[in-house]
């Protein structure tokens, strides 16, 4: 069964690089791609994706707000984070509120896909 | 009105933003997949506005981030219109250079609101972990401002706001060459932190 993934990032150029870069995983589907918080949180709520990446800074809210509006609603869903945004404090915080991964932009594409399938692997 | 920094603490924002730009060299060549060295940092004195784009007739791209958190201020990259076609260039594929679709001239753009989240996040994060701060880069935007105007642009920008500092760096590399200026607005908050780290 394909692991259904939510994309949320108010860049276009961000989403677009990375629907290219989870297409490249067999295993994902990409189920909606969001670019703020509001609609991020109706469409895991309607949805109830499997898989999430959450951007951090987004116009309306942070993904931190977000991941704490949603983890008690969607137990089984796994969060990562991806943001320009490295400070220890942020990257501590997702962490406790339960998000697998914190990862810091720039991607690079094959550490971040090995990351990812070593995470749905360990969490499926 | 703008303040002057003493000395010390403008040695240690220079270093903060040293450091952040230094991590923004190596994002750069994690994107580019190719070595670049940050070769020049000239810093100008806070209480001068910057004096930018005088080489230049076309309009300069201003992307201005926002602090949010627990210190306002807001930083500011200028490209100018060579070093926006050297990026893109470099760093987007040829369907997307040459296909000037408005989806395609919105990646442009993403494209370097994208540049301007790693260089202005590195300095960002760079002052948030060593300043120990709570603050974040918000959703950077895009302004084209002739260069007859910048000045104009940072009068406005730095009424709210006590110190300044200006950056030009050059990172050179076989992919890219570009100089990008850098400018900080900020708030004599962010000096007493300085102040309290020295």
């Amino acid at each position: 069964m394909k692991i259904r993934t939510l994309i949320v990032d108010d860049s276009l150029f961000t989403r677009k690089k990375l629907q290219d870069l989870l297409q490249e995983i067999p295993s994902i589907e990409i189920c909606g791609v969001a670019k703020n918080g509001e609609e991020a949180i109706d469409m895991a709520v309607e949805l109830k994706p499997d898989f999430i990446t959450l951007d951090n800074i987004l116009p309306d809210m942070t993904g931190l707000q977000i991941l704490r509006v949603l983890k008690d609603q969607l137990t089984a869903t796994i969060f990562i984070m991806i943001s320009a945004v490295g400070q220890q404090s942020a990257i501590k915080e997702a962490t406790d509120l339960g998000a697998k991964h914190y990862f810091v932009k720039p991607l690079d594409p094959i550490a971040f896909k090995e990351t990812l399938i070593e995470i749905l692997n360990s969490g499926r | 009105m703008l303040k002057n920094l003493g000395d010390t603490e403008l040695e240690m924002a220079t270093k903060l933003i040293f450091d952040g730009l230094s991590m923004a060299k190596s994002s750069m060549e994690q994107i580019l997949q190719s070595p670049i060295s940050l070769k020049k940092i000239d810093y100008g004195e806070e209480k001068q506005l910057p004096s930018v784009g005088n080489e230049t007739s076309d309009p300069l791209h201003v992307i201005k981030t926002n602090l949010i958190g627990e210190l306002r201020g807001t930083s500011h990259l200028i490209f100018s219109e060579q070093d926006v076609n050297n990026i893109c260039a470099a760093c987007l594929s040829k369907d997307i250079l040459e296909n000037d679709s408005p989806e395609n001239k919105v990646m442009k753009v993403g494209f370097l609101t994208e540049i301007d989240n790693m260089v202005a996040g590195a300095v960002i994060t760079e002052f948030a972990n060593k300043l120990n701060l709570d603050i974040y880069g918000h959703v950077p935007s895009l302004h084209m401002v002739k260069p007859s105007e910048i000045e104009e642009y940072f009068l406005n920008e730095s009424n709210d706001y006590d110190s300044i500092i200006h950056f030009k760096a050059i990172f050179h590399g076989t992919e890219l060459d570009i100089s990008p200026d850098f400018v900080w607005i900020f708030p004599s908050e962010l000096v007493e932190k300085i102040k309290q780290q020295l």
